[in-house]
């Protein structure tokens, strides 16, 4: 196993003041398990101070750091050298952001834009249904929780918008439809009919066309596609109940 | 097996890895629909000359050119591609079947077992069916499959014309590959005009080949508008672009329509 790869950052940036995007190339020698982002932080405080990029929770639970590394959208917190080097099968890595809303600066996209259709479909619960316990915090049976808890796990990276066939136009997103099911699903929400006209639109599930890319990129390995489809099929209960 | 090899199309892979296969594939569904929406405007325009059986039969002449008689093959492709896959799509979709993988074996085993016995039959050209008698084990597959979909995609919240796409495809999945075998079973089936003006006169076979043309026609259309959408998010042009498939699809199934009934 080698301890040190020499590798070139291909970066597409972006200057906002003079409207201009380029590409520019970092070599560096990194170490094995150093993550995409320490190298971005590399070049900043090595070769580059003005290359910008986004990041927060650096534990892959916050979706700032999602961009395209060799046209996979992914997050860069989470990829190591030599996970990087082992899966593209080279030491070039083109790395640009990711494309579901305008650029800001370099890697760095309007976020508050991308979440304006999140928001579109309210990710919460719209209208709660009466708690049988009032005073007490609402229990979802585990059985119902095990058909959708693994869609729970989405931190809205928009890994999966970026890769989607559907082009983003129209579409609300994988992201967004997955959040709108999972609220479906959730025994608390009474609001379900509002959820269900907002997901069978031009902006909803007919925008999807099951290239099931979303489930491939997806960080957090959330079955996106499945969730999609169980919308289509109106299948939104247990064991496949209506 | 077939998937092992399949990972390694080398056009292919480097798209296969970044998004995987399923995407590799929703791509290539839509560029044989939109292939598929060619050819069956193309062929509606082609039959037009039935009316006139010399002329007819001197456009059928040049499928005796070597390249043509290949594209003519090459042609069931793109048909049995994108009908196998969109009964994939269906099955993923809309019956909750999600071994996809095993399913992507499926689509692909089974199309070259077409393409290969389309192929030999187009070789052989000496087979012959009662009409008849084939058409109507056809539709009675078509129209069961169709049935059997029914139930499934015909939720009500569904928009009408999603749900009708759906069942056209379940039609067509059987209608459009037996289409293309009977008229490869034996040359003159398809290539001599008075041979289909004589088939044409009866009936049934002007029901089946009537109920084909409105299902390819809305199908199709109904698939350019969704590509459409997809790409534009200007209302207006969304709109007019939509009227404007429309037309162009009314007008093929109004000439469709024309010449199966007067011939
Ligand atoms: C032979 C049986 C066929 C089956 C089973 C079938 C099935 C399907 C299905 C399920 C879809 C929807 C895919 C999605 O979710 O976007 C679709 C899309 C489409 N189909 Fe077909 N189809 C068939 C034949 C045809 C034919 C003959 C044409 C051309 C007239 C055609 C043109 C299209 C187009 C243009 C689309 C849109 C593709 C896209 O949105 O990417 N199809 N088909
Ligand atoms: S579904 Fe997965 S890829 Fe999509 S936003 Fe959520 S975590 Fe990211
Ligand atoms: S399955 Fe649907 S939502 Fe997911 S990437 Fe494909 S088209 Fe987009």
């Amino acid at each position: 196993m080698r301890s040190r790869y020499s590798i070139t950052l291909r970066i597409k940036r972006y200057d906002p003041d003079r409207k201009r995007s380029w590409s520019q190339d970092y070599k560096l020698e990194a170490g094995r398990i150093l993550r995409f982002t320490d190298l971005f932080r590399k070049i900043n405080n090595e070769l580059d101070p003005t290359l910008a990029w986004n990041s927060s929770c650096e534990h892959a639970q916050c979706g700032t750091c999602a961009v395209k590394v060799n046209g996979k959208p992914l997050l860069a917190c989470e990829l190591l050298v030599e996970n990087a080097v082992a899966f593209f099968g080279t030491t070039l890595f083109r790395v640009e952001p990711i494309t579901i809303a305008p650029v800001v600066r370099d890697l760095i996209v309007d976020l508050e834009k991308a979440y304006e259709r999140i928001e579109k479909i309210k990710p919460y619960v719209i209208d709660p249904v009466e708690n049988p316990h009032p005073g007490n915090a609402y229990q979802v049976s585990p059985r119902d929780l095990e058909h959708y808890v693994e869609a729970t796990r989405c931190i809205n990276c928009f890994c999966c918008a970026t890769a989607c066939i559907s082009s983003h136009r129209g579409f609300m997103g994988p992201n967004a439809v997955l959040a709108s099911v999972v609220r479906i699903m959730d025994p608390r929400e009474s609001a379900k009919a509002e959820r269900l006209d907002m997901l069978y639109s031009d902006q909803g599930i007919y925008r999807c066309h099951t290239s099931m890319a979303c489930s491939f990129v997806c960080p957090k390995e959330i079955d996106v596609a499945h969730f999609i489809a169980l919308a289509k099929a109106g299948r939104f209960g247990a064991k496949g109940r209506k | 097996m077939l998937a092992g090899k399949k990972f390694q199309v080398p056009l292919f892979s480097s798209s296969a890895k970044i998004k995987g296969w399923p995407y590799v594939i929703a791509w290539c569904h839509r560029i044989s629909g939109l292939l598929l929406v060619a050819f069956v405007l193309f062929h509606i325009y082609a039959i037009q000359s039935l009316g006139f059986p010399d002329r007819y039969n001197a456009d059928m002449k040049l499928y005796d050119f070597f390249i043509l008689r290949i594209l003519e093959w090459a042609l069931s492709i793109p048909v049995i591609f994108h009908a196998l896959n969109g009964g994939r799509l269906i099955l993923y979709e809309s019956f909750g079947v999600r071994d996809d993988r095993s399913m992507i074996e499926w689509l692909f085993g089974l199309a070259i077992l077409y393409v290969a016995i389309l192929g030999i039959l187009m070789l052989m050209g000496t087979q012959s069916v009662s009409p008849f008698f084939f058409w109507l084990l056809v539709m009675a597959g078509g129209l069961s499959l169709a049935s059997g979909a029914l139930s499934k995609v015909w939720d009500r919240r569904h928009s009408l014309p999603w749900r009708l796409q759906r069942l056209t495809a379940a039609f067509l999945l059987v209608m459009l590959p037996a289409h293309m075998l009977f008229m490869h079973l034996n040359p003159s089936m398809a290539k001599d005009a008075e041979a289909v003006v004589v088939r044409l006169q009866s009936g049934f076979m002007k029901f089946v080949d009537l109920l084909l043309l409105l299902a390819l026609v809305f199908h199709g259309g109904y698939g350019l508008v969704s590509i459409a959408k997809d790409y534009l998010s200007s209302r207006a042009l969304t709109v007019g672009l939509a009227v404007l498939i429309a037309l162009t699809m009314l007008v093929a199934a109004w000439a469709g329509i024309r010449i199966t009934l007067t011939v």
